[in-house]
């Protein structure tokens, strides 16, 4: 790796880029496109370099206190040399294999999240874009395994990557016919804690190796006819396997703590392995349409039907127990076996009309409808003694789960002057689900529930002038039928969004949001509230030459009532509460330079403080200063610190302060 | 073919779409078809006519210099839209008096427009493309926010037409989405303030058939499976709200104070609001029945054991194996 890494920095030393690339933790700033147009379009020199471009690197120290598990679950950076950015452009003069090429890279030098992304293109020839993502998942807390478990607290945790990489290239972009072609992979990889269970009585930690991925291959072409027809046609294949595994040896006694009629469980061996393989090939169409200027037409279809087969054993040896039969045994085995496949349709249509110059009509129509047919199969072997066999039940099953899902809307816009736009719609959501109903045994009824629901639109947009803009957006709902307790039912929503450039070196931003749902139905009593009230500031005197600040303030709340059933069917209240105060804030300052090079000192951070159910403070405050030693070198050192405490869980508290040094070199 | 058979069954849509086309026929039919976009209202009875790019670079030379290496040049060069030679008037219109009096008043300027007439220009060339597919219904254009309002139009450079780098996509969208935002600084999260992933990852700004303009991956499949394809299936056993309602019915994807970015504290109650139908066909005189079984009382939730109930329904995502998700 650090051989890699020196390779990586050799080759962007010599580059250059004149200003600097936002660090990947910076704090939003409104940006608006034409300011950066400003600033983003100079007259090129006349001799441009063909290699451009700025490389990060450094050393991390992380100092922690408190609970480390915490602190991976929630932050997980870790100390050692670092490259941090990586950034160039090349452009090559001769325009031979490429007219340019973009890349860029972070977070590479056992970071949680690394990244890599290359764009290349030559005009009329290709267009090819290369994606790469590795993010580690790490999730160790006590509060969310069984704290009371002999073995530990390390129930359900986990310590994975996802990794995600796609690559895409079109032949002859910007012609009239553009053939495709894309690779995607997605697969995750790394160890936890499972569960392995045993018939209700007890549950056993067991350490499990995971590894899953997802391959899709996809290839078609887009077609164009008089710049008023557009038609692409797609053809896609997907290829799935899972193939975790588990394996113990031992004495685990499991979670339960107390005796079964007099005998002790245990598990002292387990080998456990999934083998699912899945694979899909579907087939998508897609037009739009403009025949005439005041008509937009669009439609897509799509059809795939994805197919797993299942192979699934597990062999355990122990002291188990089947406590309907009142039977102990030593030994079992379970063999699963099983195929599902899940024809998917989907289609979805639309237009925009113009019938005059100040209306607008908008129609849409989508339907998607999953099919699937599932049929499992497992038997379960039982061995009382290591030569005696036991009971043998094989469970088989055939069912169809069947989900169809419709929408229309239509949306009417009316300019009522050239500063106020206003919305009105409605849209119908129906559907209906047959699913295999939740029950205790493998095999039973099925169950159906159906989705009715009638919502009404409305909106407006007011500019009343280029500096103030004010959006508006409401939406009511009634619902005849539901899927589930907690769907959306009777409800509205409101989002108001307020922009006011105050001066050219101040911007005041605010957001309203407010989501109201009801369920009155008996033994349901669903009443569900929150809202969202945020202002933000974005101040850039003078340009931002000495002084840029952005803060943000968010303020939102959040309430849940609803009937539940809890022990023993006793009937209760569910409740969740959260109030919660988030603010962001940056401020960057320019220090008095020298010799013509400007030190920067940045400050702010963030900060959650919620109330409620779960009171938690997460504190984010870092500072920054950039200090160029030439013109094309920098030393930036970071300070950042994390503080997380929970009122209930005050185990899982953590702070931790990382510090950060390094060099940003351009040319 | 059956699946297309399929489709048309609940076409409730379709009388709305006929009467819609009628209405466009009769109204529309004054518009010549194939029009461009608006017209800058004329400043003088002479109309304006083409003058070409050269007669904007002898002013706009920085603005030129740039747009010599923007992807939109090839309007500029190309022959495919028909606008070769007259690049900048593509989208300014013609700029033949513009040239004579300098007066900003005798242009159009696209970024001063209203909205919808700012799309309508970008749209002449670029309606017909997949990644628009969605845009008529799209709430960027519902609420009037113009493809300028993200794209810089005559820029070159990493950000040229829009910002490419994770962080800079990021704090674009937060422009405008502050409240969004400030849900990514709670402890559990996508990692997007960390620079690992961006809004478009999730979501397509130009808008998608799927609500709150959420990406579709391969098969129309909603963008999370994009990242977590563990949990596409098909399953053997399905867990329905996976289906039915979206990741949302238990995670709050924008972060949450909850581990797991769960929408509860507690994992029980994220299961058993929904688990909690009364142990009856129906609910009761009035109610509206729901999926969701009754849990079983062999639960003493009193246990820290039994609180987390995917301590041993871990699979509840869907199971290969177990209806009760448990392996």
């Amino acid at each position: 790796m650090r051989y890699l890494l020196a390779l990586i920095l050799i080759v962007p030393a010599l580059a250059q880029q004149p200003d600097q690339p936002a660090k990947p933790d910076a704090q939003p700033a409104a940006a608006p496109a034409k300011t950066e147009e400003k600033t983003e379009s100079p007259a090129p020199p006349a001799t441009e370099d063909w290699l451009t471009g700025s490389v990060d690197f450094g050393y991390r120290w992380v100092g922690d206190a408190g609970n480390f598990q915490a602190y991976r679950s929630v932050v997980n950076l870790g100390e050692g040399p670092k490259l941090t950015g990586i950034d160039f452009t090349i452009l090559d003069p001769k325009k031979r294999l490429f007219d340019r090429l973009d890349a860029r890279g972070s977070g590479w030098g056992g970071d949680p999240y690394t990244t890599a992304h290359v764009d290349a293109r030559k005009q009329g020839v290709y267009d090819f874009n290369f994606d790469y993502r590795n993010i580690a998942y790490f999730n160790n807390l006590p509060s969310y395994s069984n704290p009371l478990a002999p073995a530990g607290f390390d129930e359900q945790a986990f310590d994975t990557h996802r990794r995600n990489t796609s690559f895409n290239l079109d032949l002859r972009p910007g012609k009239k016919i553009i053939p495709y072609l894309a690779f995607d992979r997605n697969s995750g990889y790394g160890h936890g804690i499972d569960t392995w269970v045993q018939d209700s009585n007890d549950e056993f930690a067991v350490p499990t190796l995971l590894r899953d991925s997802t391959n899709n291959y996809r290839g078609g072409v887009r077609m164009e006819w008089c710049n008023c027809v557009h038609v692409t046609l797609e053809v896609g294949g997907t290829t799935f396997k899972d193939d975790d595994l588990s394996s113990f040896s031992g004495s685990n006694y499991g979670d339960r703590t107390t005796s079964l009629l007099g005998q002790t469980l245990v598990l002292n061996s387990l080998q456990q392995a999934y083998g699912i393989r899945g694979s899909s090939i579907y087939t998508k169409a897609l037009a739009t349409a403009r025949p005439f200027s005041w008509l937009n037409l669009y439609g897509q279809f799509l059809y795939s039907e994805p197919k797993v087969d299942v192979h699934y054993t597990d062999s355990a040896t122990g002291n188990f127990s089947q406590i309907n039969s009142l039977l102990f045994y030593s030994a079992q085995m379970n063999l699963g076996t099983g195929a599902a496949n899940q024809p998917h349709t989907s289609g979805n249509a639309g237009l925009e009309l113009r019938p005059f110059r100040r209306l607008r009509i908008v129609e849409s129509w989508m339907t998607d409808r999953y099919h699937d047919a599932a049929s499992p199969a497992t038997a379960e072997q039982i061995l009382l003694t290591p030569k005696t066999l036991g009971p043998n039940l094989v469970t088989p099953l055939n069912y169809t789960q069947v989900v169809n899902y419709n929408q229309q809307q239509i949306d009417v816009l009316f300019d009522l002057s050239s500063k106020l736009t206003l919305r009105g719609g409605y849209r119908y959501v129906w559907g209906d689900a047959t699913v295999l109903a939740g029950q205790l045994s493998q095999s039973g009824a099925l169950a159906s529930g159906q989705l009715s629901r009638n919502v009404g639109l409305a909106g407006l947009t007011f500019r009343p002038a280029q500096k103030l803009s004010l959006n508006l957006d409401y939406e009511g709902a009634s619902s005849d039928r539901i899927y589930f307790r907690t769907s959306l039912n009777d409800y509205y929503k409101l989002r108001a969004r307020a922009r006011y450039q105050v001066a050219a070196s101040l911007m005041l931003q605010a957001n309203f949001q407010v989501l109201n749902n009801r369920n009155p139905a008996a033994a349901i009593q669903y009443n569900f509230g929150s809202r969202d009230n945020s202002l933000a500031v974005y101040w850039t005197p003078a340009g931002g030459k000495h002084i840029t600040m952005m803060g943000e303030y968010d303020r939102s709340s959040l309430s849940s009532n609803i009937d539940y059933l809890g022990l023993f069917f006793s009937p209760g209240v569910s409740v969740y509460r959260e109030n919660a105060h988030t603010a962001t804030s940056t401020i960057d300052f320019a220090l008095p330079g020298y010799a013509g090079l400007t030190p920067k000192f940045t400050a702010g951070g963030s900060l959650f403080i919620s109330t409620g159910t779960r009171p938690s403070r997460y504190y984010q405050p870092l500072m920054r200063l950039s200090i160029p030693l030439q013109k094309h070198v920098y030393w930036n050192t970071e300070w950042k610190y994390y503080g997380y405490g929970e009122q209930f869980y005050l185990y899982e508290g953590f702070r931790a302060q990382v510090f950060m040094t390094g060099l940003r070199l351009t040319k | 073919m059956t699946a297309l058979f399929r489709l048309v069954e609940n076409a409730r849509a379709v009388p709305v779409v006929m009467a819609a086309l009628f209405t466009a026929t009769l109204c529309g039919a004054q518009e010549k078809p194939g029009a461009a976009a608006p017209a800058p209202p004329p400043a003088a009875t002479q109309p304006a006519e083409y003058a070409g790019s050269q007669a904007c670079q002898m002013c706009h030379e920085d603005i030129s210099n740039a747009f010599q290496k923007n992807p939109h040049q090839a309007v500029e060069t190309g022959n495919k839209n028909g606008w070769a030679t007259r690049a900048c008037e593509s989208c300014h219109g013609p700029g033949s008096k513009h040239a004579d009096s300098a007066s900003a008043a005798d242009i159009r300027n696209p970024a001063k427009l209203k909205p919808a007439d700012t799309d309508k220009i970008c749209l002449t060339c670029h309606l017909n493309q997949p990644t628009h597919v969605g845009r008529i219904n799209s709430g960027h254009a519902r609420n009037q926010v113009s493809c300028t309002a993200c794209h810089s139009i005559h820029a070159h450079g990493p950000n040229g037409l829009v910002a490419r780098k994770l962080p800079d996509i990021n704090k674009l969208c937060a422009g405008c989405h502050a409240d969004v935002w400030a849900s990514f600084q709670k402890p559990y999260k996508h990692r997007l303030p960390e620079g690992a992933m961006s809004c478009v990852d999730c979501h397509n700004p130009h808008g998608s058939f799927l609500p709150r303009s959420i990406q579709t991956v391969s098969a129309n499949e909603p963008g999370c499976f994009k990242c977590h394809g563990d949990k596409v299936g098909p399953f053997t056993y399905e867990h329905p709200p996976v289906r039915l309602e979206g990741c949302i019915a238990c995670h709050q994807p924008h972060g949450s104070a909850n581990p797991r970015m769960l929408t509860r504290s507690e994992v029980r109650f994220v299961c058993l609001e929904c688990h909690s139908n009364l142990p009856t066909p129906t609910p009761g005189p009035g109610g509206t029945p729901t999926l969701g079984t009754v849990p079983p009382a062999i639960h003493d939730l009193r246990s820290p054991r039994f609180q987390n109930c995917n301590l041993c329904h871990q699979k509840v995502h869907g199971s290969y194996v177990s209806r009760d998700f448990l392996k």
